[in-house]
C-alpha cells in the first residue's frame, strides 16, 4: 500500500512538473473523447427517436392483415374478430383525395390521402395530441398540415367531390400522417389526415370496406398467426406481424459509421499525442528509473509508475471531456435534427454512451503507452546510467520502416478494402523519408523566409525524425481520410444518380390506390411523350428474419428478363434464368447485409401465401430503398409467393420530353385513383439532398481533425524544445536572439505542419485513384479531386500549425540561456 | 579592458533568498588571462553569466571595452555578445545536427556576417585547431578533445575580445587537458585576448595570468605571476 502511494506520488509530480506539455496531451484527450461521446450519444439518440416514432407507428399491435388489391370486405377477417385470442382491433381505410383550397394549387400540391379509422383512441393507433381532441367524430391532422393550411381545431377542411370535416384534433408528427411542410415538397408527396371511419365510408361510399386491420393479441396469438396464415393462403387478403423497421425510408446506419470512422481517427491522433509524451518522457527518464530499480525496484514497479501517469492523464482528459461531448453531442441532435421537416422530440440518452466513453477515455491512453510503459520497466541499469547511445538500433529502425512501407504501399495494386488501412500504414512508414525529401527543398526558401533560423529550422528536423515525421503522418491521415471522405461526398451524388437511371426502371412512376387495369396501361401509352409503359409489382410490407431471429420489414419486387431493370449485377441476365428455380430469392445489398447470411442459404420471409424458406441465390447492387429489398421472378411471384397485383406503372419517355408536363397531366387524368407521381429527378434529389449538408458536416470534420493533429504538432514541438534547452541556451549565449529562436521553431512547425499537409493531400488523391479505379466500388467514385476542401485542408493546415508553433516558440524563447552552462 | 564594480547578485526561489555574489570589485585588463577558482556555490559560474550578459546583476556594474552591460536591453546584451565575446562550455555544447564546420560558423550566421572571407577564417582556425580535414564530419563522430577544439574554433571565430571559458577541460583527461590550454594560451598571446576562466583544477589554473579565489560570493585571494610568490601560492594551493 506504501509503495503504491508512493508511485502515485512520484506520477502526479511528474504530471505537475511538466505542466504545459502534460496540459496539451490532456487537451488531445479531451478533444479526442469529447468527439468519441458526442458520436456516441447522437448514434443512440438518434436511434432512440427513430425507434420512439417507428414504436408510435407500431404502437400495441401485434398483426396485421392487408390485402394485395386496395381493399377488401370486414366479412374476410371474421375469423380474427371472432378469435379469442384477439384482444383489440382496428380497422383503416386509406382513399386518396384532393384538399379543396383557396388560392392556385396544382392538382398535386392538393393531394391528401385520408385514412378513415373506427377509433382515434385506439391503443393500436398512438397519436400525440397537442391540440383538441380525439373525438371520432373530426379529423385529425398533423401540425404541419394546419400550419400549412392556416387551420385550428374546429375549422372546417373541405375535400373535393367528398364532403367536409371539423378539425378535432391537431397532432405531433407520426409516420402514419407524416405529410408536407411547404408548397414545394407537396409537390412531390401527398398530405395525410386521419378521419372517422364511418364518416369516409359514407363519403366514397366503401360500406364493410377496409384497407387493412391491425389488432393485439394475448398469448394464444401466437398460435393464431400460422393458422390465419393457412386460412388466408388462397385469398388476395394476408397476415403479417408488424415490424418496426423503418430501414427502407433512412440509412442513419450508414451515416453512423461515417462520423464513427471519424471518431476513431480522433482517437487515434489523441492516442498518438499521449503515446508521443509519455515515450519522451520514459526517454528523459530512463536514468532514473535505472536508479529505482539499483534500489530494489521492479520491473513492474518502474511500469506501474508509468501506467499510473497515463492513467491520471486519462482520467483528467476523460473527466473533462465527457462532459464536453455530452454538450457537443446535444449541440450535434439539434443541428442534424433540425434538417427534418417536423420538429423532432429527443431526450438525450446519454447514461450508456457516457459509460462507454469513459471507459474507452481510460483504455484508450493505456493502449497507446503500452510500448512505453513497457520500455520503462525494461529499463537496463547498466546501459542507462553509462546512457549508451542507441543510433545502431534507429538505424535498422529506418531500414524496416523502408521495407515494409513499401510492402504496404503495394497494396495499391491489390483491389480490397483492406488495401485502404495498408497504404496509410505505408504512408506512416515512409513518411520520414517524405519529410527528409520536403526539408531539401524547403530549406532554400527557408532561409530567404527566416533566415538562418529557417536553415537550422530544415537542418532540427532530422533530430527527432521519427517523432517530427509521426507527427506530419498523423496530420497527413487525418487529411487523407476526410479528403477521401469528402471527395466520396462529393462525387457521390454523381454515382447514386448513375445507379438510381441505372435501376429505376424508366422515367416516371405512377402509383395507383387501387390495381392498374389494361386499358389504364393503354391509356398511359397512348400518350404521346411515352414511349413505353411497364407493370411495377412490389410486395409491402412484406417482414423476414434475420439470422439473429430478429423480425425485419421490406419490399420484395417482382422481376423478368423482358420487364424494367431493377437492379444492377455483372451476370444479370444468368440471374433471371437462376430466379425461375422456384423458392429463389435476389437480395438488395443493405438488406444482405441485415440479413447476415450467406449466398446459398435460406431467408425465411411471411409471403402472402405463408411462411417460406427461400433460397438467396446472390447479392445485387440496386438503387431502389437504397439496397433494403429483394426481387423475385414475376411468375413464382403470383403463384408461389401470392401477390397477384400492381400499384405502380413505370413510364419511359421518349427523348425531349419533359417529365414534369406529363406529371401534371397525369394527376388531371387519373384524379380519381392516383395515389402518387414520382419522376427519377425526385428520387434522384431526395437521394442527393442530404449529402449537400454532409459536405458542410465533413468541413467541420477537417478543420476539427486538423486542429486535433496541430494539438499533436504543438505537443512534439513542445518536446522537442525542451528536449533542447541545453541546445538552445547554447544558442542564445553564442548569439542567437530571441526572435530567431522563435524563427527556428516556428519553421519546424511549419515544415511539420506543411509536409503533413502535402502528405495528406497526396495520400488521400492516392486513395481516391485507388478508389476511382477499384472494380469492388464499381465505379461509384470518380477521380475528382475535391478542390475545396483541399484549399480548406492547406489552410487550415498550415495555418494551425503555425498557431501550435507559434505557441511552442514562446516557450523556446523562454530558455534561458544560462541553461547551456548548467546543462549539456 | 573589463571593470566590474559592487557586483551583487541574488536568486529568490520562493521564500528562500540566495545571495550568490556579494560586492565584487574586479578589474580585468586587455590580453589578460584570468582563472577563477572556488568551491562549488562560491559565485564564480554566476560572475562568468554576468560578464557574458547572459544575466544581469542585482546591484552594480559590469563595463566592458566601455559598454556597459546594466544598461542594455536582452537584445543589446545579445548583440554585444556576438560581436565581443567567445563562450567555451565544459560539456562544448556543439549543434548536433550541425557539422564541424556549421557549428564554428554558428556566431557568423546567427550575426549574419559570413562572407568568403570568413570562411577562409573557419578554415584557418580549423587548420589551428588541428581539424582541418573534419570540417564536413558531424560532430557527434568526434572525440571529447576534438569536439572542445570545435568549441574553441567557435568562440574565436568572430574574434572576440573577450574569451569567457567554463570548466574548458572538466570532461577531459589530462593529456587532452593541456593540449587544449596550450591552445586557449596561444590565442591570448597571438591575438591578445582576455581570457576569464572558471576552473576547479589548479593545473588548468596555472596557464594563467592571475588566479582569482571566490569564497562566499567575494573574492577572498588572488594571486599573479608577476607576484614574488606566486609559485609559492600555488604550490600551497595545490598542497
Amino acid at each position: 500500500m506504501k509503495t503504491m502511494l508512493n508511485i502515485w506520488r512520484i506520477s502526479w509530480r511528474n504530471i505537475t512538473q511538466n505542466k504545459k506539455r502534460c496540459f496539451i496531451s490532456i487537451l488531445g484527450i479531451i478533444l479526442g473523447i469529447s468527439f468519441v461521446t458526442s458520436m456516441l450519444i447522437a448514434d443512440k439518440t438518434t436511434n432512440d427517436v427513430f425507434d420512439y416514432y417507428e414504436q408510435m407507428y407500431v404502437a400495441d399491435a401485434d398483426y396485421w392483415v392487408l390485402s394485395d388489391e386496395h381493399t377488401y370486405s370486414e366479412d374476410d377477417v371474421s375469423s380474427v374478430l371472432a378469435s379469442s385470442a384477439v384482444m383489440e382491433t382496428l380497422f383503416a381505410l386509406d382513399k386518396q383525395a384532393f384538399f379543396e383550397l383557396e388560392g392556385n394549387h396544382s392538382p398535386q400540391q392538393r393531394s391528401v390521402r385520408i385514412t378513415g379509422v373506427n377509433d382515434q383512441t385506439s391503443s393500436l393507433l398512438k397519436l400525440p395530441v397537442v391540440e383538441g381532441s380525439l373525438d371520432n367524430e373530426g379529423l385529425v391532422i398533423p401540425d404541419t398540415v394546419a400550419n400549412l393550411l392556416n387551420k385550428k381545431v374546429g375549422d372546417t377542411i373541405r375535400f373535393t367531390n367528398l364532403g367536409e370535416a371539423e378539425v378535432s384534433a391537431i397532432v405531433e408528427y407520426t409516420q402514419l400522417l407524416a405529410s408536407p411542410s411547404d408548397w414545394e415538397g407537396a409537390e412531390s408527396t401527398s398530405f395525410r389526415v386521419i378521419a372517422p371511419l364511418d364518416l369516409l365510408r359514407e363519403w366514397t361510399e366503401m360500406d364493410n370496406e377496409v384497407s387493412y386491420l391491425r389488432f393485439q393479441t394475448n398469448k394464444a396469438g401466437e398460435n393464431l398467426f400460422p393458422s390465419l396464415q393457412k386460412e388466408f393462403r388462397d385469398s388476395h387478403v394476408y397476415i403479417q406481424p408488424v415490424v418496426a423497421d423503418d430501414r427502407q425510408s433512412n440509412d442513419i446506419g450508414g451515416m453512423y459509421t461515417f462520423f464513427y470512422l471519424i471518431a476513431g481517427l480522433s482517437m487515434l491522433i489523441s492516442g498518438f499525442i499521449v503515446f508521443n509524451l509519455i515515450y519522451t518522457s520514459v526517454m528523459e527518464r530512463k536514468k532514473e528509473f535505472a536508479i529505482m530499480k539499483s534500489l530494489g525496484y521492479l520491473q513492474r514497479s518502474v511500469s506501474r509508475l508509468i501506467l499510473m501517469e497515463v492513467m491520471l492523464l486519462a482520467f483528467i482528459g476523460t473527466a473533462i471531456g465527457v462532459p464536453l461531448g455530452v454538450w457537443l453531442g446535444d449541440m450535434f441532435m439539434q443541428t442534424f435534427l433540425g434538417v427534418f421537416e417536423f420538429d423532432v422530440v429527443y431526450t438525450l440518452n446519454w447514461k450508456v454512451p457516457v459509460l462507454m466513453a469513459v471507459i474507452i477515455g481510460i483504455i484508450f491512453p493505456i493502449i497507446f503507452s503500452l510500448f512505453p510503459i513497457y520500455t520503462a520497466g525494461k529499463t537496463s541499469v547498466l546501459l542507462a546510467l553509462k546512457m549508451t547511445n542507441q543510433s545502431d538500433s534507429s538505424k535498422k529502425q529506418y531500414q524496416f520502416r523502408v521495407v515494409l512501407g513499401i510492402g504496404l504501399f503495394l497494396f495499391l495494386f491489390i483491389d480490397h478494402p483492406v488495401s485502404y488501412v495498408a497504404i496509410l500504414a505505408s504512408v506512416v512508414l515512409l513518411f520520414p523519408f517524405l519529410l527528409l525529401g520536403l526539408k531539401q527543398i524547403c530549406k532554400p526558401i527557408w532561409r530567404i523566409c527566416f533566415g538562418y533560423s529557417g536553415s537550422l529550422a530544415a537542418q532540427n528536423l532530422t533530430q527527432q525524425l521519427n517523432r517530427n515525421a509521426n507527427t506530419a503522418a498523423i496530420l497527413a491521415v487525418g487529411i487523407a481520410v476526410i479528403l477521401l471522405l469528402s471527395a466520396v461526398i462529393e462525387t457521390a451524388p454523381e454515382g447514386y444518380e448513375k445507379d438510381i437511371r441505372s435501376t429505376y426502371g424508366g422515367d416516371l412512376r405512377v402509383t395507383s390506390e387501387t390495381p392498374w387495369s389494361d386499358q389504364d396501361q393503354a391509356r398511359l401509352l397512348s400518350y404521346q411523350s411515352v414511349e413505353n409503359v411497364e407493370l411495377l409489382t412490389e410486395a409491402a410490407p412484406i417482414t423476414w428474419e434475420n439470422m439473429d431471429g430478429e423480425e425485419r420489414q421490406f419490399s420484395v419486387f417482382a422481376v423478368n428478363k423482358e420487364g424494367p431493370k431493377l437492379f444492377d449485377h455483372a451476370e444479370r441476365e444468368i440471374l433471371y434464368d437462376k430466379l425461375t428455380k422456384e423458392g429463389s430469392i435476389l437480395l438488395g445489398e443493405r438488406a444482405f447485409t441485415e440479413w447476415g447470411g450467406n449466398v446459398g442459404e435460406l431467408i425465411s420471409i411471411n409471403t402472402p401465401s405463408g411462411e417460406q424458406q427461400l433460397e438467396v441465390i446472390d447479392v445485387v447492387n440496386t438503387s431502389n430503398y437504397s439496397g433494403y429489398t429483394a426481387f423475385m421472378d414475376e411468375d413464382y411471384f403470383h403463384y408461389g409467393f401470392g401477390w397477384g397485383n400492381s400499384f405502380t406503372m413505370l413510364l419511359t419517355l421518349h427523348d425531349g420530353y419533359q417529365a414534369e408536363s406529363l406529371r401534371n397531366q397525369l394527376w388531371q387524368d387519373f384524379s380519381s385513383h392516383l395515389a402518387k407521381v414520382e419522376m427519377i429527378e425526385d428520387e434522384i434529389a431526395s437521394t442527393t439532398s442530404a449529402l449537400s449538408g454532409m459536405n458542410e458536416l465533413v468541413l467541420v470534420m477537417l478543420v476539427f481533425i486538423i486542429g486535433l493533429a496541430s494539438v499533436g504538432t504543438a505537443n512534439t514541438l513542445l518536446m522537442n524544445t525542451l528536449e533542447r534547452t541545453a541546445e538552445i541556451g547554447t544558442m542564445r549565449a553564442l548569439g542567437f536572439t530571441k526572435q530567431q529562436v522563435r524563427k527556428m521553431i516556428i519553421g519546424e512547425g511549419l515544415l511539420i505542419g506543411l509536409s503533413g499537409v502535402l502528405g495528406g493531400v497526396a495520400a488521400g488523391a492516392l486513395l481516391l485513384y485507388f478508389s476511382s479505379k477499384s472494380e469492388f466500388l464499381e465505379g461509384f467514385i470518380s477521380f475528382q479531386l475535391p478542390l475545396g476542401n483541399n484549399i480548406v485542408a492547406l489552410v487550415a493546415g498550415v495555418s494551425l500549425s503555425l498557431l501550435a508553433a507559434w505557441i511552442s516558440s514562446a516557450t523556446a524563447s523562454k530558455i534561458s540561456n544560462i541553461s547551456s552552462l548548467k546543462e549539456g | 579592458m573589463i571593470k566590474v564594480r559592487g557586483l551583487n547578485k541574488e536568486f529568490i526561489q520562493g521564500q528562500e533568498r540566495t545571495h550568490v555574489l556579494k560586492g565584487v570589485d574586479l578589474t580585468v585588463e586587455e590580453g589578460e588571462f584570468v582563472a577563477v577558482m572556488g568551491p562549488s556555490g562560491s559565485g564564480k559560474s554566476t560572475l562568468l553569466q554576468l560578464l557574458g550578459g547572459l544575466d544581469i546583476p542585482t546591484e552594480g556594474d559590469i563595463v566592458i571595452n566601455q559598454n556597459k552591460l546594466s544598461i542594455m536591453s536582452e537584445k543589446e546584451r545579445t548583440i554585444f555578445r556576438r560581436k565581443y565575446i567567445g563562450f567555451i562550455f565544459q560539456n562544448y555544447q556543439l549543434l548536433p545536427t550541425l557539422t564541424v564546420e556549421e557549428n564554428i560558423a554558428f556566431p557568423l550566421h546567427a550575426d549574419g556576417s559570413l562572407t568568403k572571407e570568413k570562411n577562409q577564417t573557419i578554415l584557418k582556425l580549423l587548420d589551428s585547431v588541428g581539424l582541418k580535414d573534419f570540417g564536413q564530419k558531424r560532430v557527434n563522430l568526434l572525440s571529447g578533445g576534438q569536439q572542445q577544439r570545435v568549441a574553441i574554433a567557435r568562440a574565436l571565430v568572430n574574434s572576440p575580445s573577450v574569451l569567457l571559458a567554463d570548466e574548458p577541460t572538466g570532461n577531459l583527461d589530462r593529456n587532452r587537458a593541456e593540449e587544449i590550454l596550450g591552445l586557449i594560451s596561444r590565442f591570448n598571446r597571438e591575438k591578445n585576448q582576455t581570457i576569464i576562466m572558471v576552473t576547479h583544477d589548479i593545473f588548468a589554473a596555472g596557464f594563467a595570468d592571475r588566479i582569482i579565489l571566490f569564497k562566499d560570493g567575494v573574492i577572498d585571494q588572488e594571486a599573479s605571476r608577476k607576484d614574488e610568490d606566486y609559485a609559492k601560492y600555488l604550490a600551497n594551493f595545490m598542497a
